[in-house]
């Protein structure tokens, strides 16, 4: 259904000669662990945030929900609507207070986008063409 | 409670007027001596966990059923357990912190009291939201609402009395403790070591809620509660006064302001010294780097003054804490025999794998040593300084942000985190329920923004490598000699309070949801595999001369929740989370109260 979907938007998106936007990434990965810069910062984000304690070390849910599985079903709009003002009552807190996640949290979507696109692995990362790590 | 008592305790000030000392005790340590009642949350000021009763034996355990049931209807972790008594039983739940008083006779509700609490507390609790269960004294119930307010309740009508608000959630604060009633005295902590809190106790007028003493973990002496000259601590083989500013000389700048300390376990309180002994937590954050010094007085036990809030002696098990070993488990005062001589001890099962056996009247340092032969972060502890002697390979401070320390045992979860051992008065042993779970530990700098987390660090657990496999033991501890007796693995950690009887059986309760009992040598004699996997605690009751164990289940707290994060390159290293994703085969959220029974002959 969603493909279905999917598909009718790119050949809607095809007619209309626009380019299908779904199909450049927000993020740029080689060997599923170096990223760009951004996306970088996006990875410390959610690490300073400690945001595995609920969504668990790979994005695949604990008390909260999937990320890998939301992400492929929240738009960009969506996902920062939720960071930013919360589930309360679901146990999702708003990050509109906190400077970093408002500042970089295009680059927490590219991040957890890279994620649930499987192309950025659990764990931590590196800037492309930078050694780092251990 | 006879009609007569309660019509005596209308007025005390009349019929004790001349003792107006005792005028004011409440009557909560009379109810624990009755083994008939289970009147506190660990059964006595002492944090026994130990029953008198002696119907349910290691001959007939193998016989018990399903008394009754009762549903929570709440998700999540049910730590804590049932409160007994006479013919009532008081059971509450996890956020939203309903309290259910029980009728024994027919099981049905007396009352129910649910509070109006605001929901942005939830995502403030480090993911769930745990609370561990209700207090009573004097016809009230008192309840420690996950928002930090502390409400007493009519514990006939379930009508509120008096509330008051110990902390402020837009802070990261929050509760989970038990109130704790000692004499006239309600005493509770706070939550919240993970957002940069300031941990502090507060002792309330039992009667009105009012503050009568508050004592801060960190910061300067007055706020301490401390008397630079009379508080002592063990110092080089012997007490020795703090001396001034203890706590603010172990800290660089103002870093003791979030400095956390924590104060969310069982405290113990002894007649006798009048003191009242409770642990504090991690230091915030958990990146070692942005805190240099000892960082006092986190990880520490106090022994304060009941009346006066006053620290009499203090010992801090981790300085400057690397690994997040909160020190706050429950202190067990038992008088045994420590190396040949008769002691008023303290034993204390700390997070940081060592049980630790004091003088509790003096502080004096006793024993030291590993209660899981896997320990490895530190080699001993040095009984001349009481300092534990950390190993450079897993200090996470030495090796620094932003590089993955591998392999620490225990992990964060601690040798034992906050599920409760039993001392069993008749065999001097002490029945621990452990994890076996070990760590890599990764910190990085972190900035605090008021009510945000305030972790630093990237955490993955696994099975203590070269072991059974399994997360964790069920241990029997001589605190005299500082020596494991056996030890019975589990597959999963023993997140579960013990209990232990003076019909020689010992009662946990495991992730998967089985309650256990085993005999004095640890052989399991039954089991029962109840609906959720278990994190309360085992308590015992008698009621029309029949014994009664109850147990909450209800999966959730850190055990059930999952673990932290992995570092490794994809999916390397996330075997750690498995040992607990193995769990969702086995158990589902929701909150039961089950109770058994030998069968009627």
């Amino acid at each position: 259904m969603n493909r279905y979907i999917k598909l009718l938007c790119i050949a809607v998106c095809c007619l209309a000669g626009l380019p299908a936007l779904a199909d450049t990434p927000p993020y740029q990965v080689a060997d599923g662990n170096k990223v760009d810069p951004h996306t970088l910062t996006g990875w410390r984000t959610w690490r300073a945030m400690a945001c595995e304690r609920c969504h668990g070390a790979a994005q695949e849910g604990m008390v909260g929900p999937s990320l890998v599985e939301s992400l492929k079903v929240l738009t960009k709009d969506q996902f920062k609507n939720v960071v930013l003002h919360g589930r309360i009552d679901k146990g999702m807190p708003n990050f509109d207070g906190s400077k970093m996640v408002t500042e970089n949290i295009d680059f927490l979507y590219a991040y957890l986008k890279g994620r649930s696109d499987g192309a950025i692995e659990p764990g931590r990362l590196q800037e492309i063409g930078k050694e780092g790590g251990q | 409670m006879s009609l007569t008592l309660r019509l005596m305790r209308c007025w005390p000030c009349l019929l004790l007027a001349a003792a107006p000392a005792l005028a004011a005790d409440s009557d909560v340590e009379k109810l624990t001596k009755d083994p008939k009642n289970w009147a506190m949350q660990s059964g006595d000021l002492a944090n026994h966990r130990y029953s008198e009763l002696k119907q349910i034996t290691n001959k007939n355990a193998r016989n018990l059923q399903v008394a009754w049931t009762f549903s929570t209807g709440v998700l999540r972790g049910h730590e804590g357990g049932p409160l007994v008594i006479g013919d009532t039983l008081y059971i509450h739940s996890p956020f939203p912190n309903k309290v259910f008083a029980l009728s024994l006779e027919d099981q049905s509700i007396r009352w129910k009291y649910e509070p109006k609490q605001d929901p942005t507390v939830i995502p403030v609790m480090c993911c769930d939201t745990v609370n561990r269960g209700v207090a009573y004294a004097n016809g009230k119930i008192f309840l420690q609402q996950a928002d930090t307010t502390l409400v007493a309740l009519d514990a006939k009508t379930g009508a509120e009395l008096w509330k008051v608000k110990v902390g402020d959630p837009k802070l990261g604060e929050t509760t989970t403790n038990t109130p704790h009633v000692f004499k006239d005295k309600v005493l509770t902590g706070i939550s919240g070591g993970e957002f940069g809190v300031r941990g502090r106790i507060t002792a309330h007028d039992m009667n009105t809620g009012k503050v009568l003493w508050k004592a801060y973990s960190t910061g300067p002496d007055n706020e301490l509660m401390v008397d630079p000259q009379t508080t002592m601590t063990w110092t080089n083989g012997k007490m020795a006064p703090i001396g001034a500013d203890s706590s603010l000389k172990t800290w660089k700048g103002d870093q003791w302001k979030l400095g956390g300390g924590t104060t969310w376990g069982w405290y113990s309180y002894d007649p006798a010294t009048n003191l009242v002994y409770y642990g504090t937590g991690n230091p915030s954050t958990w990146n070692p780097r942005q805190r240099p010094g000892d960082n006092k007085w986190s990880m520490t036990i106090f022994a304060r003054d009941l009346d006066t809030g006053k620290a009499k002696w203090v010992y801090q098990m981790t300085p400057h804490d690397e690994w997040d070993y909160d020190g706050v488990n429950e202190m067990i005062l038992a008088d045994i025999k420590v190396k040949g001589t008769p002691r008023k001890a303290l034993v204390h099962f700390d997070r940081n794998g060592f049980g630790y056996t004091l003088d509790r009247v003096t502080g004096e340092l006793l024993v030291a040593e590993k209660f899981d032969p896997k320990v490895n972060w530190a080699t001993h502890v040095d009984m001349k300084t009481g300092r534990p002697q950390v190993v450079d390979k897993y200090s996470t401070d030495k090796n620094g942000p932003d590089f993955n320390s591998k392999g620490i045992c225990p992990s964060a979860l601690g040798t034992k985190d906050q599920q409760p051992a039993s001392y069993n008065r008749k065999t001097g042993l002490f029945y621990v329920p452990t994890n076996h779970v070990c760590m890599d530990y990764e910190p990085f700098q972190v900035e605090y923004t008021a009510g945000q987390p305030y972790v630093g660090s990237t955490l993955s657990m696994y099975a203590a490598p070269d072991s059974h496999g399994g997360l964790g033991n069920f241990i029997a501890w001589d605190a005299g000699t500082g020596k494991i007796v056996w030890s019975k693995p589990e597959k999963f950690s023993v997140w579960s309070g013990a209990l232990s009887t003076a019909g020689d059986v010992v009662f946990y309760g495991t992730l998967e949801g089985y309650l256990k009992a085993v005999d004095l040598n640890g052989k399991e004699l039954w089991k029962f595999k109840t609906p959720s996997g278990i994190v309360g605690n085992v308590h015992t009751w008698e009621y029309k001369g029949k014994q009664y164990i109850g147990v909450l289940s209800g999966i959730g707290g850190w055990a059930g929740i999952g673990l932290a994060a992995g570092l490794t390159k994809g999916t390397e290293g996330l075997g750690a989370v498995g040992g607990y994703k193995d769990l969702a085969k086995y158990t589902e959220l929701g909150g039961v109260l089950t109770v058994f029974a030998l069968p009627d002959r």
